[in-house]
């Protein structure tokens, strides 16, 4: 009998939970720990393309009456916070890339937990006369409402070869075809734009310890020829916006960047719709965003943002995707076009070791 | 992996050592907005620091700063002395805002990562404005394709010379400079260690800048000294913002419009970012932000737009622009789809602007009239030293971006009743520049003042110098009293030049200066005074214009 107790006290558990997860999230709900929660604050480095979510009122209020926790994020990149920024005091870390763990226990870090939150996949933000170029040169098509760039090689080799923009027909732009990223050793989008060439240079097949040295040259290059490159994903994005089509025809990004500048810019929608376009790589890398928790408040941190209600509203209204599994985002909801429901297909991050060879070779 | 990421901050810290090196401590007094605005008792005080070419905004921040009881200062400073003032001391500035005009000076200076909530208000391409009438010699009117060569061409064949800022000082300078080195790179992916070395880019570079009639350390001066003295001016390279602002004054006086070309392959934009320097006081973030969105504000757009400022959220495009402000008339052109020269990596943009200032621009030769009368004794003759040491001592020099190239000739003569024999020298080796320094630290003072017979004598000994015309002749004139003589002593010599009134002399009051008498000397020199109150700094200011 005895040892029935166990499992038996875990279903009862199970369906507690369960129980909870089907009224939802009202605010008659108590916190999934029963008791009502005393409020703790969280002290957390977070990754700056979250900190629109994090002020958002009703996130604020989800995770302070539900769960107690009332966050202290201070702005820092991805890279930083899990390597050189002193993280004593911090209750969680909260990058948006998915090595980061790895780099913080590398570095001697102790993790009590971490939990991927949500995923944002790597894309390309462009303009209709330039999306529409790539169309005929076969390196972008239209997939239902969504554009796909089913030749990155073929985008990435014009780029080397120094082919003009006239070449492919805009004679309206002046200069050499280009994607603008951020700067790989100081901005996370820019870090896994170049995991996402490494990849690519290795004929599509994630880079190992023992492939690195041969496309490593490439890479190096490859951003050498960018010359100055914005800090920030949320700078290079603005400037994308404001500059326009001349200055900045295609940068990378994240998906939700769109998403949460249309619900800010809501005058600009048909603008939006009109003129810019999401381009999705095929395939992609995700930036992850897990919660890495330093202490059992940094734990709390992490139930807090798998409620429901919380990954909604990230959604809605800030275009980050579920990381949780099962979850489903539905972009009917959204008021942008083009983003498709599913993100099929993804290739991984190279590992930390290959990551942290990267970086270097583009620091020297 | 810890060890990579450490390196990475050693990196950071040379970095922002070298930086400093460069461009050395920024404090400076350029041009204080003397009112202040009243504050209604909120106690509440703000300081901006902003580039000259955001003067014409100014009262839409004062009123702004009226209204919510703030009391609010702007200086005006050279974007890239403020670039020196954040790399040297980060959130110690003695300012709560910046506004350079572009964001590069903001990444290049704060190492420190104490700008904050940085939102670009407006933007504004650098252009080339000719008059109108040469642009239609020169086939320019309505073409779309003008490249920086043809602008060589033109000036190499005697068809047009043009005045800009000095690349070293301010950012419409650099942005033109930056510009043509990528153009006459032949329009790389990126401009990069090995075009700056390349003799041949150096060659076309320095073919153009020779062709430069008149330097300037602000954007906001060298649009006033272009429409003021209009007879003497062909065309400048300025903001686009700047050409328009011209252009209605011109037109109001019923002279010809300057004609807007956008090189195809040299142009940069200026996007004017404003961000806040967070010292940890709650109301003065409360305060900028409602300043940052006031400026963003639909109807505060629109009111910047009609400045000629391209505004609004999306693309270079201001459908709504008033004609009469972005006139096709004079060239402006909202349509058209600007091509911005891609920004060079940090390292690059540093090495081009130290190769403008020893190798490429056109050699300076400057006059130093320094008063050593009686009056200058004890302090005075002491900051003059001062003074002179930081421009002539080649490190300090070099801080300030200031340095003198080997072709650069420089006299100093200084004066008391009389202008003294003086000394002149020529190039920058550690040997020249020793013999300046040490002539100007056995001066003694004594004597009365004329400021008039020591001007003339500047301005007679450059005439005798052969093809002066290939260099940016200036007097640097410095006076702590009220001269005797007259101006007509001056103006005759003036007038006896081949280049006549050519030669600006940019004066420096000191002390009882008589500021009426070096004003006249700047009205018919073309020139400016600049304030002596901090000795260092008008002197640096004042080269900085040479």
């Amino acid at each position: 009998m005895k040892k029935f107790i166990g499992p038996l006290i875990l279903l009862l558990v199970a369906a507690g939970f369960g129980l909870f997860k089907w009224l939802g999230g009202e605010s008659v709900v108590q916190p999934p720990a029963q008791e009502p929660k005393k409020q703790v604050t969280v002290s957390a480095f977070v990754g700056g393309e979250k900190m629109e979510f994090l002020n958002n009122p009703e996130v604020r209020r989800i995770l302070r009456e539900r769960y107690g926790v009332v966050l202290d994020a201070a702005k820092a990149g991805s890279i930083e916070m899990v390597t050189t920024l002193p993280t004593s005091g911090k209750d969680a870390l909260w990058p948006s890339n998915q090595i980061a763990a790895e780099f913080f226990r590398n570095g001697g870090g102790q993790i009590l937990a971490d939990e991927n939150i949500f995923n944002s996949p790597i894309v390309l933000y462009s303009y209709d006369i330039v999306t529409d170029a790539l169309i005929d040169r076969g390196i972008v098509e239209k997939r239902g409402p969504s554009y796909y760039i089913v030749d990155l090689p073929k985008l990435i080799q014009m780029i080397e070869a120094g082919e003009s923009w006239s070449d492919i027909g805009l004679n309206q732009l002046y200069g050499k075809i280009n994607i603008q990223s951020t700067d790989p050793t100081r901005s996370n989008s820019g870090n896994i734009f170049a995991g996402l060439l490494a990849n690519m240079f290795n004929n599509g097949t994630v880079v190992t310890s023992d492939t690195l040295e041969s496309v490593l040259p490439k890479v190096v290059h490859y951003f050498r020829m960018r010359g100055y490159m914005e800090r920030s994903s949320s700078d290079i994005f603005k400037n994308f916006i404001t500059t326009g089509v001349g200055a900045k025809p295609i940068i990378l990004g994240y998906e939700n960047q769109l998403v949460e500048f249309a619900l800010e810019n809501e005058d600009f929608i048909d603008y939006l719709r009109e003129k810019i376009r999401i381009l999705y790589p095929i395939p992609t890398i995700w930036s992850s965003h897990p919660v890495i928790a330093l202490t059992s408040k940094g734990k709390r941190l992490i139930e807090g943002l798998k409620d429901d209600e919380i990954q909604r509203i990230a959604w809605e209204q800030h275009g980050f995707r579920s990381g949780l599994i099962g979850v489903q985002n539905d972009p009917g909801v959204l008021k942008v076009a083009g983003i498709p429901k599913e993100i099929t297909a993804v290739i991984p991050m190279p590992d930390a070791a290959v990551m942290e060879r990267i970086f270097e070779a583009l620091q020297e | 992996m810890m060890r990579a990421f450490v390196r990475t901050s050693a990196v950071l810290a040379i970095f922002a050592l070298g930086l400093s090196a460069l461009w050395g401590c920024g404090e400076d007094e350029n041009k204080t907005s003397s009112q202040r605005s009243q504050a209604r008792g909120s106690g509440v005080s703000f300081s901006i620091v902003s580039g000259s070419e955001n003067e014409a905004l100014e009262p839409i921040i004062r009123d702004f700063a009226q209204k919510e009881g703030v009391a609010l200062d702007i200086k005006y400073m050279g974007s890239i002395d403020m670039t020196l003032a954040l790399s040297e001391q980060g959130n110690k500035i003695p300012y709560d805002a910046v506004w350079p005009a572009n964001s590069i000076w903001i990444t290049l200076g704060d190492q420190q990562n104490v700008v904050k909530h940085v939102e670009s208000i407006m933007r504004s391409p650098v252009i080339l404005g000719v008059r109108k009438s040469i642009a239609e010699r020169l086939g320019w009117i309505d073409s779309k394709d003008i490249a920086i060569s043809d602008i060589l061409a033109a000036t190499r064949a005697g068809k047009l010379r043009f005045a800009m800022t000095s690349a070293t000082q301010s950012n419409s300078g650099a942005s033109a400079y930056l510009g043509f080195l990528h153009a006459l790179a032949g329009a790389p992916d990126v401009l990069l260690m090995e075009h700056l070395d390349d003799p041949e880019v150096q060659e076309k570079v320095r073919a153009l800048l020779s062709m430069v009639n008149r330097s300037s350390g602000s954007s906001g001066w060298l649009e006033e000294m272009v429409t003021e003295n209009y007879d003497r001016f062909q065309a400048m390279f300025n903001y686009e913002a700047l050409i328009i602002e011209a252009n209605r004054k011109l037109t109001a006086n019923g002279q010809e419009p300057l004609y807007a070309v956008y090189p195809i392959d040299g142009v940069m934009i200026a996007d004017s970012p404003l961000g806040y320097v967070d010292k940890g006081d709650p109301k003065k973030a409360e305060f900028f932000q409602k300043l940052q969105a006031h400026l963003l504000s639909k109807d505060v757009q629109n009111r910047i737009l009609r400045q000629g400022r391209r505004t609004g959220l999306v693309g270079m495009n201001p459908d709504i622009a008033d004609k009469n402000v972005f006139n096709p008339d004079w060239g402006i052109d909202v349509a058209r789809i600007i091509s911005p020269v891609p920004t060079p990596a940090e390292p690059v943009i540093r090495k081009a602007l130290d190769l403008y200032q020893v190798a490429l621009r056109k050699p300076s030769c400057t006059a130093y009239v320094v008063d050593v009368s009686g009056s200058m004794n004890g302090q005075g003759i002491e900051d003059l030293k001062a003074a002179m040491t930081t421009l002539l001592d080649p490190v300090q020099a070099r801080r300030f971006m200031l340095q003198p190239s080997p072709k650069d000739i420089h006299m100093i003569i200084p004066f008391n009743s009389a202008p003294l024999n003086g000394v002149r020298a020529v190039g920058n080796s550690e040997e020249v520049m020793h013999q300046l320094l040490a002539y100007v630290l056995q001066l003694n003072p004594g004597g009365g003042t004329n400021i008039y017979s020591a001007a003339a004598r500047a301005v007679e000994t450059m005439g005798e110098i052969e093809n002066i015309e290939d260099y940016f002749p200036a007097v640097i004139l410095m006076t702590d009293g009220k001269s005797s003589g007259d101006i007509s002593e001056l103006k005759e010599k003036l007038a006896r030049l081949p280049l006549g009134s050519d030669i600006p002399i940019y004066s420096i009051t000191f002390g009882d200066a008589d500021e009426s008498q070096l004003k006249e000397i700047s009205a018919i020199t073309v020139g400016r005074v600049f304030s002596g109150k901090n000795l260092v700094q008008a002197f640096r200011k004042a080269k900085g214009y040479n």
